[in-house]
């Protein structure tokens, strides 16, 4: 009897759960509790962020809202974006030497040498120009290596070759930094913009249509390389070391983001460095030797740059005995020229 | 062919962490380093859940479209591997993906990072299966074995399924067509019941 009060009142329990749950807020579906919950997490709105023994950056987080958006600037946007520019930017170079061709001195050269760059400034030219190629191959490698030179070298070959890459372009950025502050500090003094003769220079086209614009130790447009140089390779330098050392338990967020500003950056003077470059070596006669032996012949300084070669050509052919034997006997000849 | 999946049961998942261990222990994996992890999100709140989280093995892989060596690949079961011999250690595979798959240990100087480490649904990589250098470098090569993930085999609760994704399905889909008739469902036991009433 007892047994039979008992069951019966163990029968009734469900019978009342089920009216309760018959409510009029609950219309008898069973609503999985976590469903909000999900939805959520399913359309990423919002970063699900819990916790979890594992305490690495990002291991509390249940889905990398994030990821997808800069998956789709990677390979949406930036590699071939970048690599139309790049090609505009050689094509740029190449359309300047068909228009142009060689530039050559007007009066020829006239073997009278005038320092230009001291040691100390091609030592800490030339490490910063060898670093930045460097760099930026290697740097090049890991955004078109997979594209271009995969299909070329085969898997194993080229994994070798971008993991040398990218040993070198990790340890060689934070001395890129150190060669770049010193080019900076060496140069600075010479390439502070002076409005009135920069903008003249730059509304003749610094000379490219014919006749010479006038300039000081450095022409506005090596004024501008000079400032796009320092400034963009800091922003390269400082996105560059946070890349580095994944170890300051930085976000993913943190490190796409400085991906972001890394690669732009790069790419703006890999392009520009092209008109450098160019300019420096083969767009102008007597040009490199200048950067090479610190000397430049006194037509190159006059044509060039005047109002410098106005300041220094009282020093010009001192020092230069070493450098040109026969500059210094054309010295001999023609004492006039140089007073 | 079939097309290998994991699937975490979150109305199962009890946050035991016992799956991370025997992925720990089974691939001999380093410290620093979690091919498995599990997030619990309102921890201690009402409607707190537990998954067990892992490589997904996505069949449009994030991490394999952003690699940039292409050292990624999937197997015809629908397993994304990846090559440690051609990994650069970027970890651009880590900032793409959605689960937080990829790890990296601590190998070079100045704590640069090594060769990424993810979960190979205990399936090795590109080398011999079963060789020492297999082993050395992915783990245990189960699925050659005929064996599922470990992680999913010892799961208390079997709240973790690894296998076929149409079997996995199944299993769910029984579960959630059986789950609402239950009064000992959570749902139904205690968020429905208005006590007094």
């Amino acid at each position: 009897m007892l047994n039979l009060l008992l069951l019966s009142c163990l029968m009734v329990i469900p019978f009342q759960v089920n009216v309760a749950a018959d409510t009029p807020s609950n219309t008898g579906v069973v609503q999985n509790t976590g469903t909000d919950l999900w939805r959520q997490v399913r359309q990423r709105d919002i970063e699900i962020v819990g916790t979890s023994q594992v305490k690495s950056p990002g291991a509390n987080v249940m889905i990398n809202v994030s990821g997808q958006a800069w998956r789709e600037y990677r390979v949406m946007t930036l590699i071939p974006k970048a690599g139309l520019i790049i090609f505009l930017g050689l094509l740029g170079v190449g359309v300047f030497r068909l228009l142009r061709g060689k530039i050559m001195l007007e009066h020829g050269r006239s073997g009278i040498k005038i320092l230009r760059f001291t040691l100390n400034q091609r030592v800490a030219h030339w490490t910063t120009a060898i670093l930045f190629v460097v760099l930026a191959s290697t740097g090049l490698i890991l955004m078109f290596g997979r594209k271009f030179l995969l299909p070329v070298f085969g898997p194993e070959a080229f994994g070798n070759i971008a993991i040398a890459g990218k040993a070198v372009h990790d340890y060689l950025g934070p001395v890129f930094l150190v060669s770049l502050t010193v080019l900076f500090i060496l140069f600075v003094r010479d390439n502070i913009p002076s409005p009135k003769l920069d903008l003249k220079w730059i509304m003749q086209g610094g000379g490219m249509f014919g006749k010479h614009a006038s300039s000081d130790r450095f022409n506005a447009g090596e004024k501008g390389w000079f400032w796009i140089a320092s400034l963009v390779g800091l922003v390269l330098v400082i996105s560059g070391i946070i890349l580095d050392f994944p170890i300051f338990g930085q976000s993913r967020e943190t490190m796409e983001f400085y991906l972001f500003v890394h690669g732009i950056a790069a790419v703006t003077m890999i392009v520009v460095s092209f008109s450098h470059i160019y300019m420096g070596t083969a767009a102008l006669e007597a040009t490199f030797e200048v950067m090479q032996t610190g000397y430049c012949d006194s037509n190159w300084a006059e044509e060039h740059h005047d109002l410098w070669y106005e300041k220094v050509k009282d020093t010009a052919g001192e020092g230069s005995q070493q450098q040109d034997d026969s500059a210094a006997s054309d010295l001999h000849q023609q004492p006039s020229d140089t007073a | 062919m079939a097309r290998m999946k994991f699937y975490c049961d979150a109305e199962r998942c009890i946050e035991c962490n016992a799956c991370v261990t025997a992925c720990k222990n089974e691939h001999d994996i380093p410290w620093g380093v979690n091919r498995r992890r599990v997030v619990t999100i309102k921890d201690g709140e009402h409607g707190e859940r537990s998954l067990s989280i892992a490589c997904m093995h996505c069949s449009d892989a994030p991490c394999a479209a952003v690699c940039p060596v292409d050292c990624f690949y999937t197997t015809d079961d629908g397993i994304v591997l990846h090559d440690k011999d051609i990994c650069i250690g970027c970890g651009y595979c880590f900032y793409a993906c959605p689960f937080g798959a990829p790890q990296f240990p601590e190998a070079a100087a100045f704590s640069a990072r090594g060769k990424m480490d993810k979960c190979t649904f205990c399936a090795g990589g590109p080398e011999a299966d079963s060789s020492s250098d297999e082993y050395k470098k992915y783990g245990r090569n189960r699925i050659s074995e005929g064996k599922l993930p470990l992680c999913a085999e010892m799961c208390s609760t079997k709240a973790l399924l690894a296998g076929d994704a149409d079997v996995l399905s199944d299993i769910y889909r029984t579960r959630v067509i059986n789950r609402g008739a239950s009064v000992l469902n959570w749902g139904v036991s205690y968020d429905n019941i208005k006590l007094g009433s």
